[in-house]
């Protein structure tokens, strides 16, 4: 048995009489006071404990098109988000005109019309200059929430979900687009 | 005679189990323990990242070039690139690469022992394209198929920090014909 505190008398045998003729018996076991190292141990695992961050960052996949000619695309399969330089959203299929849109009401909008259009609809991100980088990236984690659930039920129809998204820069026309809205 | 039970004033607890349970814990935090890399030591910014949900996977710690913005001043429109490469021999052998010579002045190298900083789009796309090129031939050097590694590419940008900035780093990413990169978040808790 290992233990601390010598001084609590645990250890020890019990006096024997005056006259004892029998010799003190060897000491086969000892004891170690292990109070300094515990004391230290502990000390050290607080230490690294503090220390090791258990957060990492994460990482985003993105992805932008080669530099190759323009594709011609039917407007029909365009679903176009922009986003004003007030941080606003706008949302529009095809050639609708711009609709505002929350930001949690994105994902169940992004999931219908994507569902409606099996894998043919192709989500264009368009995004002011002066929007804060916290807004795009709310925007596309929303986006790719709505992927899970396009690819889950896209799945069970036995389809292969391809999606099709890209961002592409904000041109005049756009910003007159949602100007008054 | 009958025994006199002795009043126990002092007790001993058997010290061994938990003695055990701490080393072990020990010796697991010491292991996973990370310290900052010198990159994150000449960093004088820190980065807000915003927050997501979606995303599972982890930043990886080698074989990346990570390209921070970062309002580093008091004016939140000022700001600059930085860019720096997770592996120190492959990061000797970019700032070495005879192309960037033109712009990388002995002194600027000076101060940029671990990321160049940046503001020029023109800079950041050859720092791209050469850590390309130096990866790729630092692969051919490597013998086994597990040191061969892509380098990837990630902006790490802060969360306040205008969307201009992000776009200009994308820009200069298709032109380099890199378009696959990442971006990175924290885990919204």
């Amino acid at each position: 048995m290992a233990g601390g505190g010598e001084l609590g008398g645990g250890g020890g045998r019990p006096k024997r009489g005056k006259h004892s003729k029998r010799k003190p018996k060897k000491r086969l076991g000892f004891r170690i006071d292990m109070t300094p190292l515990v004391d230290i141990t502990f000390l050290l695992l607080t230490f690294f404990m503090f220390v090791t961050t258990l957060t990492t960052p994460q990482v985003m996949d993105m992805a932008v098109p080669p530099e190759t000619e323009d594709v011609e695309v039917a407007e029909s399969k365009l679903f176009t988000v922009r986003v004003r330089e007030d941080g606003k959203i706008f949302y529009n299929q095809a050639k609708d005109i711009p609709q505002p849109i929350i930001l949690k009401e994105l994902r169940t909008k992004a999931i219908k019309s994507n569902l409606d259009m099996k894998n043919e609809l192709i989500t264009v991100l368009k995004i002011d200059e002066n929007v804060a980088y916290e807004t795009v990236v709310n925007i596309l984690d929303e986006l790719n929430l709505a992927e899970i659930k396009i690819t889950q039920v896209l799945q069970a129809e036995k389809l292969n979900r391809e999606r099709k998204f890209t961002i592409s820069p904000m041109t005049d026309k756009d910003k007159e687009e949602i100007k008054g809205l | 005679m009958p025994k006199v039970k002795m009043k126990r004033t002092g007790f001993v607890i058997d010290m061994t189990p938990l003695v055990d349970i701490t080393f072990l814990l020990l010796t697991f935090f010491m292991f996973t323990a990370k310290f900052k890399s010198e990159a994150d030591n000449e960093q004088k910014f820190q980065i807000k990242r915003p927050k997501t949900q979606a995303d599972t996977a982890k930043l990886p710690e080698k074989d990346v070039a990570v390209i921070r913005i970062a309002i580093d001043s008091t004016r939140p429109s000022d700001t600059a690139y930085y860019f720096s490469v997770a592996n120190p021999e492959l990061w000797m052998t970019i700032k070495d690469d005879p192309s960037l010579a033109e712009w990388l002045t002995p002194e600027r190298k000076e101060a940029s022992k671990a990321m160049i900083k940046t503001v020029k789009i023109e800079e950041l796309e050859t720092l791209i394209s050469v850590s390309r090129t130096q990866s790729k031939a630092f692969n051919i050097t490597k013998k086994t198929a597990a040191d061969k590694a892509q380098l990837r590419f990630a902006i790490d940008a802060d969360k306040r920090i205008r969307f201009k900035w992000i776009a200009d780093a994308m820009e200069a990413m298709r032109r380099t014909r890199q378009t696959q990169f990442n971006f990175v978040t924290d885990k919204q808790q």
